[in-house]
């Protein structure tokens, strides 16, 4: 059960990472952790005329792999699910758009839980 | 960055030049992906290179990697495009230098980063010969396959570092040097011997028959009469394979994974015995992507069928085409191939399903119906193409021990096999103009009219045998090249009275 708080906590660390980091490049926050009942989506922002689904992976150390590495196609594909069902339960935000994307930030922590990389990835297709 | 590398497929016997395209993107989320028609082996590959090239101190390129397998609707099989992907994937990222001139990559990769023997590197050889590459690089395991074809530079490598040291020339790889066909063509000792079966003479002259001109057996014999190990012992009168059938063979071989690691040219021609449940396509060849069944792999040699009658009717009725042909044709949706299968048919059978019908001392258990369903099996068009049928009666208990006075004089396989040479010799010289028969079994019957040289009484006894048993047009060809063979381990350029006589006794005695 503890591990599964720090794991929560780490996560929303994470976000609040990618999230400074996205701003900076110019997008704007709509929300943050939206979720419906097929799941949760990490971060949805708008880029200029785009409404994109960000997902945000956070490794401490390399021991475990990459962060990359955890995002397949299935995960792919039920952030696409989820994020369609926004688009139908939010229509006065999603009419606002013309073009999605599903977008993703891999972050990487030392052990002293210092930012060792960020890498931000655009429009990502498996 | 885009590389191109060249390997192979191979479709039937044939080898098809592959372009192995690698894109590794800086660009896009990491990934590594493999297109071009790949099999589940293929695409397992993936794993096996990145983990070979972290095991060989390389990083591995956090990027998008893209393969392409070019011709893009042929369908690729087999392990060997981890070499190529991985010096791709190497090249891409500027570990690794291709070479200038144009060559072929081919091998398995092992985790640690080192090359395991791949099946159809002699296969690979031939076909950079055809297409005028110089330089083909395969792992070490396999490489004495391919040192037999000559134009050829075939580079034996260890691990991925070896070859990354030899293609910077930091540390240089020799090219393995070529060996003489003749060399490797030595002679053989067989693991058994024809002086070891006590009695069976008949057996074993028509045997001797069978080895010299490549006729067809067939066997029947209660149960311990000897049968299989007379079989057994027939490779050891076996001619070895003259230079150009141990290629086709050791083609056959390299494809099917057959050749041993290190191992090159087969040179001891084939003795195959599938077990009797052996299935249809494991007898023929087939699958979707058609594979050489067991008559392709005894191609040159001898297809053992013991317990025949127990072997599937479709398996036993499909072994016609080869058995007339020499060559099996299949057609898949994926296309169709033929594979050689000219091979002597040994055939053993019990007269029925206890095994001792006609047996003077046991009584047979048999009932009517059960002896007919038995030899249902043997239908007319499979006997009908074998030559010589024997009858195996049990041996006399008497005649199996030798005392320690007595002296075996039963002769050698070595002394027969000498004999059977001879006759080889007579056919090849026979034959030299006709380059796809190597033996009288080989004959077409319009071949017949200008080497079978038959005297006027010869004749006049194979016309009256055939009126009185009613042979087939089929049986009375085979009869002539059954007497040709006869004739021939006599030396004699005509085929006399006795040698259609024994042909004919070889022929009839079965079928009362």
């Amino acid at each position: 059960m503890n591990n599964k708080i720090q794991n929560f906590k780490k996560g929303r660390e994470g976000e609040e990472i990618a999230r400074e980091f996205l701003i900076k490049k110019g997008f704007s926050l709509i929300e943050s952790n939206y979720s419906n009942k097929l799941g949760e989506i990490d971060l949805i922002m708008s880029d200029k005329d785009w409404l994109v689904f960000v997902e945000v992976k956070l490794k401490i150390g390399d021991r475990f792999g990459t962060p990359e590495e955890m995002i397949n196609k299935n995960k792919l594909s039920r952030i696409k699910r989820i994020a369609e069902g926004f688009l139908v339960l939010e229509p006065q935000i999603a009419n606002k758009f013309k073009k999605y994307r599903i977008d993703a930030i891999c972050i990487v922590l030392n052990e002293n839980k210092k930012l060792q990389r960020i890498n931000y990835y655009d429009n990502v297709q498996l | 960055m885009l590389q191109k590398v060249l390997s192979i497929a191979s479709v039937g016997l044939k080898g098809i030049e592959i372009e192995v395209e690698v894109n590794v993107a800086e660009k896009g989320f990491p990934g590594f992906g493999i297109v071009g028609l790949a099999s589940k082996a293929v695409e397992e590959a993936k794993e096996r290179v990145k983990t070979a090239i972290i095991n060989s101190d390389i990083e591995f390129p956090n990027a998008k990697v893209t393969i392409n397998l070019a011709p893009a609707d042929l369908p690729k099989d087999g392990s060997c495009y981890d070499l190529p992907i991985s010096v791709g994937i190497l090249a891409s990222i500027g570990e690794l230098i291709l070479p200038k001139e144009k060559a072929y990559f081919y091998g398995e990769l092992s985790l640690d980063g080192s090359l395991r023997h791949t099946r159809g590197v002699f296969l690979l050889a031939l076909l950079a010969r055809e297409e005028g590459i110089k330089k083909i690089y395969v792992p070490r395991m396999s490489a004495n396959e391919a040192s037999v074809v000559d134009g050829v530079e075939v580079y034996p490598i260890d691990n991925l570092k070896n070859l990354i040291k030899h293609l910077s020339r930091e540390k240089i790889i020799e090219p393995l040097k070529k060996v003489e066909t003749e060399e490797i063509l030595g002679d053989i000792v067989p693991e058994f011997d024809f002086s070891e079966i006590l009695g069976q003479e008949q057996a074993k002259r028509a045997l001797e028959i069978a080895a010299a001109g490549g006729h067809n057996v067939f066997m029947m014999g209660p149960p311990g009469s000897g049968k299989t190990m007379l079989s057994r012992a027939m490779s050891g009168i076996l001619p070895n394979l003259t230079e150009k059938e141990s290629l086709e063979v050791t083609k056959i071989y390299s494809i099917t994974g057959n050749i041993p690691p290190g191992g090159s040219l087969i040179r001891q021609r084939p003795f195959r015995a599938p077990h009797h449940t052996t299935s249809q396509v494991g007898l023929i060849g087939g699958g979707s992507n058609p594979h050489p069944g067991e008559v392709s792999l005894a191609h040159r040699g001898v297809l053992f069928l013991d317990e025949f009658p127990e072997f599937g009717r479709n398996s036993l009725e499909a072994l016609r085409q080869p058995l007339e042909d020499g060559l099996v044709n299949i057609s898949r949706a994926a296309g169709s191939v033929t594979f050689p299968a000219q091979f002597m048919l040994i055939a053993a059978a019990n007269p029925c399903p206890c095994g001792y019908l006609g047996d003077p001392k046991k009584e047979c258990k048999c009932s009517t119906f059960q002896i007919l369903n038995y030899r249902k099996k043997l239908s007319g068009p499979i006997m009908d193409r074998i030559d010589l049928h024997l009858t195996v009666p049990a041996v006399n208990v008497n005649h199996l021990m030798i005392g320690k006075n007595e002296v075996n004089n039963n002769e050698k396989s070595e002394t027969i096999k000498k004999r059977v040479i001879a006759a080889r010799k007579i056919q090849s010289e026979r034959f030299k103009n006709l380059s796809h028969i190597q033996s009288n079994s080989d004959m077409k019957n319009s071949h017949l009219k200008e080497f079978a040289n038959l005297t006027g009484g010869a004749n006049l006894i194979l016309k009256q045998a055939v009126n009185k048993f009613n042979l087939s047009a089929r049986v009375y060809f085979r009869l002539i090249k059954v007497a040709r063979t006869i004739a021939d381990l006599e030396n004699s350029s005509e085929i006399k009275e006795n040698h259609i006589a024994e042909a004919l006794q070889y022929r009839v005695k079965s079928d009362e």
